[in-house]
């Protein structure tokens, strides 16, 4: 007797940025169509790899509840000019974490780190309750702090720092 | 540059007109506008601008109008009007970083404002609100609970609730010292042996002034020399025996009080409830006891005699100094200030650099150990050579840092004796000046007051850190208060009425509940159970079978409707009585450091040692038991780590049978075993449940198919409530699972 198959199977799907076009509907929903196969409202586009790799891979899932992966789009920066502005509007509104361009201020305080982060989404005061402790080592010179709220903060290159925000993250790391 | 954005100076979200006043102006001029003078029912601020950068955008209920406005223009930018009548609900789509609040329009999502994480609780809020507003619901009064202090704006967060910066200080210390009232007498000698030993230690250098100045220079009164050495060695060694008997009676006074407060913090966490736990991470709550608590005994133990003391020697020395010679002793204090500043910048430095190491030591042993521990899984994989490499980078780290603070402290522990030194080359030259124009100074006298001033400059120094030492102790002894004032939390609440025996019967009446109040994952939630019936919890994972385990043990009180152990409301109901009267046997068996039959007898300690063997008898458990070596006086080890899965839950069913509730809970107990274990616990399983009322989550269904009432479940409301058999015919939600559940059993037996 052979075993029952499973509903969906275990193949990762790539879908070829030219038979996927995604758009706006007249009420202003996304909508994205794959060639010849099927169409999808509303669905979300995740980064496969945020940190690593945020434009490698972007998976294209269902609307939630379901949230099934429809494929993986390699490459997505290869579609369509609409597509690609809103596929970018959709991954700009999901992902909200912050570029560290330059560190003005920081300074222990009763056992906690204040600082002033200049960002690629504009100055904001940050607070780490142990700046150590809330350090990811993503390589060599790269580097994610969560604050104690739980927003993050990417500093790619510890390296192209300026000077003073270099000397500023080693008195509080 | 603008102002750094921060959500320490936006409003709060609240449901009262009272949110109009925090409005900007030109914001209220929008609303004004759109809403006239209708109310303001909801107001907060978020956090993000249109842009995605940080700005404001402000999300407004005013009367039945729904309006996202952009303070940017005057008046504001009105980014979304949508009548309240037209949403259904309010929903939140979690996001990386932070969510969005929105409403659903004719079966469409509409994004409403975004927001970083910082302000997420705010929002769950709103979306509470909100959601209450679209159905006609009142919108309940909660008032925000800032994350910062209110004061300056540093960071609280959830577990502290304390401003380090604005901690009363005056309040907590006497708080503080309070705890060591039962050991007053004790604090008195303490300060009276300070004063003495401090007396006496600023008498050897006056006695050396009258050495030099009345016998050695004039060589005359050679009598009064073997008194004057008689005089300083009584007094250096009066001193120093006054010293140790102070520092011994402090260090008990103070690891007595410190011992207190551990005891108290611990009973206070054993009665905390688990909402409590859920929101305080164990780590903290662990640190309470050790670093907080240790924070406390250092600085009763040590740190105020410490501060004391030199508080006093630094008045003795002036006292002496200005006595010796007062012109002298202005300028030879005029470099304290600085000295003390530069030697206290200097500590800091070398604080830190030691701060660093500390801390790569620590990441330095949790790489170790989690390598050590995973020792066979890191071979299974070949993975040696980057575990190797991942240690050389580790070990790289803490070598940089351990000779950076090495060096740090060879460099700077010489410049600050340096600069110790310094106050006395200027009162040398000033000193023999004074001489050399007899002013009035006696070379005995130049040597007495460097003397004093060689012990004036440590304690000036020390005196100089004690604010940030002090306010790290306090801000350690008000984390401490907080555990045990958190009267809100506490399991000590409890109802009055003591049953005199359970029957069983259980009753939902309209249940729902969330572990986060504006995220319910039980939704209006209603059964019964008879006395003796089992009730099989159904559903995928995650839709709330466990929550409702949970609730019913009262680890959590419901929101909204009640549950009723034979006919009494829980809350009223005694919780030692009641939960005396529940047994559980659960996914992952709970064992502790002990012998087997220490285990077993767990719930009810009293048992004879034929009870518990004939608990475990039925369990299943008494042969392989007596087979061990130690039979019932086997060690099971750390968390039972010596037996196996089945073992252990056979044990944990032995501890249940013991106990003999009146409400059993079986949570997936026989997730982790094999078929053959799986039948001996399933016999075990079936004896314990006679004549007592049962709740019982399993995934495989089979389990189940004895079960009075199954209840599926679905999203956290209920879906199906039947027999087996009655559910089975239904062809509906349990239908398709048990179809699922043949398909994977039917895998599992050609796989065997």
């Amino acid at each position: 007797m052979k075993p029952p198959q499973p509903e969906t199977g275990p193949t990762l799907r790539c879908l070829d940025p030219g038979q996927v076009r995604v758009f706006r509907t007249q009420d202003g929903r996304v909508r994205a169509t794959i060639e010849g196969e099927r169409s999808i409202l509303a669905p979300r586009f995740l980064r496969a790899m945020p940190l690593t790799d945020p434009d490698l891979y972007i998976s294209v899932r269902e609307q939630e509840p379901g949230g099934k992966e429809v494929g993986l789009l390699r490459n997505w920066k290869r579609l369509d000019r609409e597509s690609r502005e809103i596929v970018q509007a959709e991954l700009d509104r999901r992902y909200l974490h912050a570029i560290v361009r330059r560190i003005i201020s920081a300074q222990s305080l009763f056992g906690v780190a204040v600082c002033d982060f200049e960002t690629d989404r504009g100055v904001r005061q940050v607070t780490f309750r142990d700046a150590r402790d809330s350090v990811v080592y993503l390589g060599e010179s790269r580097i994610l702090l969560t604050d104690a709220e739980g927003n993050r903060y990417d500093i790619p290159d510890i390296a192209a720092l300026d000077p003073r925000s270099r000397a500023l993250l080693a008195a509080i790391l | 540059m603008g102002k750094p954005s921060t959500n320490s100076d936006t409003p709060s979200a609240t449901g009262s007109t009272s949110a109009a006043r925090a409005l900007p102006e030109a914001v209220q001029q929008a609303v004004a506008r759109i809403a006239g003078e209708a109310e303001i029912r909801i107001a907060a601020a978020s956090d993000l601008g249109t842009d995605g950068r940080y700005g404001e955008r402000w999300f407004v209920l005013a009367g039945d109008r729904v309006l996202v406005l952009s303070p940017d223009g005057d008046p504001a930018n009105v980014l979304v009007d949508l009548p309240l009548k037209d949403i259904t609900e309010a929903q939140v789509e979690n996001l990386v970083g932070g969510g969005m609040l929105q409403a659903v329009v004719n079966g469409r999502k509409v994004d409403l404002v975004s927001y970083t994480n910082a302000l997420a609780k705010r929002f769950g809020r709103v979306r509470g609100h909100l959601d209450a507003a679209a159905k006609g619901k009142p919108i309940p009064y909660e008032p925000e609970r800032p994350d910062r202090c209110a004061k300056c704006g540093l960071i609280i967060g959830e577990e502290t609730r304390v401003c380090p910066r604005c901690v009363r200080k005056g309040a907590v210390l006497r708080r503080l010292l309070g705890c060591a009232r039962p050991y007053r007498m004790h604090l008195v000698l303490v300060g009276v042996l300070m004063l003495a030993s401090t007396a006496f230690g600023l008498v050897p250098p006056y006695l050396t002034k009258i050495l030099v100045d009345d016998v050695l220079i004039p060589r005359t009164n050679a009598y009064l020399l073997i008194w004057l050495v008689v005089g300083l060695a009584v007094s250096s060694i009066l001193s120093t025996a006054l010293g140790i008997w102070r520092s011994r009676i402090a260090a008990w006074v103070g690891n007595r009080s410190s011992f207190d407060i551990r005891a108290e913090l611990y009973e206070r966490l054993q009665w905390l409830s688990l909402r409590y736990y859920d929101r305080h991470p164990t780590g903290t709550i662990i640190s309470r006891l050790t670093q907080d608590s240790g924070g406390v005994q250092d600085l009763l133990a040590f740190g105020l005699p410490w501060v004391a003391s030199n508080a006093l020697t630094v008045i003795g020395i002036g006292v002496a100094v200005f006595f010796i010679n007062w012109k002298l002793a202005l300028f030879a204090l005029v470099p304290a200030p600085l000295v003390s500043i530069m030697t206290g910048s200097m500590w800091r430095r070398m604080r830190r650099a030691f701060h660093k190491y500390w801390h790569r030591w620590g990441r330095f042993h949790t790489l170790v150990n989690d390598a050590l521990g995973r020792v066979k899984i890191i071979r299974a994989f070949s993975q040696q050579p980057a575990e190797i490499e991942r240690f050389h980078l580790r070990n790289a780290e803490l070598f940089d840092a351990a000779v950076y603070a090495e060096q740090t402290w060879a460099t700077n522990m010489p410049i600050v004796s340096l600069l110790l030194g310094s106050g006395s080359l200027l009162v040398w030259y000033l000193g023999a000046l004074i001489i050399l124009g007899h002013g009035g100074l006696t070379i005995g006298g130049l040597m007495a007051f460097l003397a004093y001033l060689g012990m004036l400059y440590g304690p000036l120094s020390n005196l100089t850190q004690t604010t940030q030492w002090v306010s790290r102790a306090l801000t350690a002894a008000e984390r401490i208060f907080e555990v045990l004032d958190a009267e809100g939390y506490s399991e000590r609440t409890p109802g009055k009425i003591v049953p005199e025996k359970i029957r069983g019967e259980v009753e939902f009446r309209n249940v729902t509940f969330g572990y986060e109040k504006h995220q319910p994952i039980l939704k209006d939630i209603s059964f019964k159970v008879r006395p003796s019936e089992m009730l099989g919890l159904v559903g995928k994972s995650g839709v709330g079978k466990t929550t409702v385990i949970n609730v019913l043990c009262r680890f959590y009180d419901v929101d909204e409707g009640d549950i009723l152990i034979d006919g009494i409301s829980l809350p009223d109901l005694d919780l030692s009585a009641y939960r005396g009267r529940l047994g559980a046997v659960l996914q992952e068996p709970f064992l502790f450091s002990g012998t087997i039959a220490e285990n077993i007898a767990y719930g009810r300690p009293s048992a004879t040692a034929e009870e518990i063997m004939a608990a475990a008898k039925v369990a299943n458990a008494h042969d392989f038991i007596t087979n061990k070596p130690d039979g019932y006086d086997e060690q099971v080890g750390e968390r039972g780590g010596r037996l196996s899965a089945g073992e252990k839950q056979r044990i944990c069913i032995a501890r249940a049978i013991l106990h003999d509730p009146a409400i059993l809970i079986l949570d997936e107990a026989t997730a982790n075993v094999d078929l053959e274990t799986e039948d001996q616990i399933q016999q075990a399983i079936a004896r314990l449940i006679e004549g007592r009322t049962t709740f019982a989550i399993a995934h495989r269904l089979s389990t189940l198919r004895n079960a009075t009432q199954l209840l599926v479940m679905e999203d956290g409301k209920i879906t199906e409530l039947g027999t087996h058999e009655e559910l089975e015919g239904k062809q509906g939600v349990y239908y398709r699972l048990l179809d699922i559940h043949r398909k994977t059993s039917s895998i599992t037996a050609m796989a065997g």
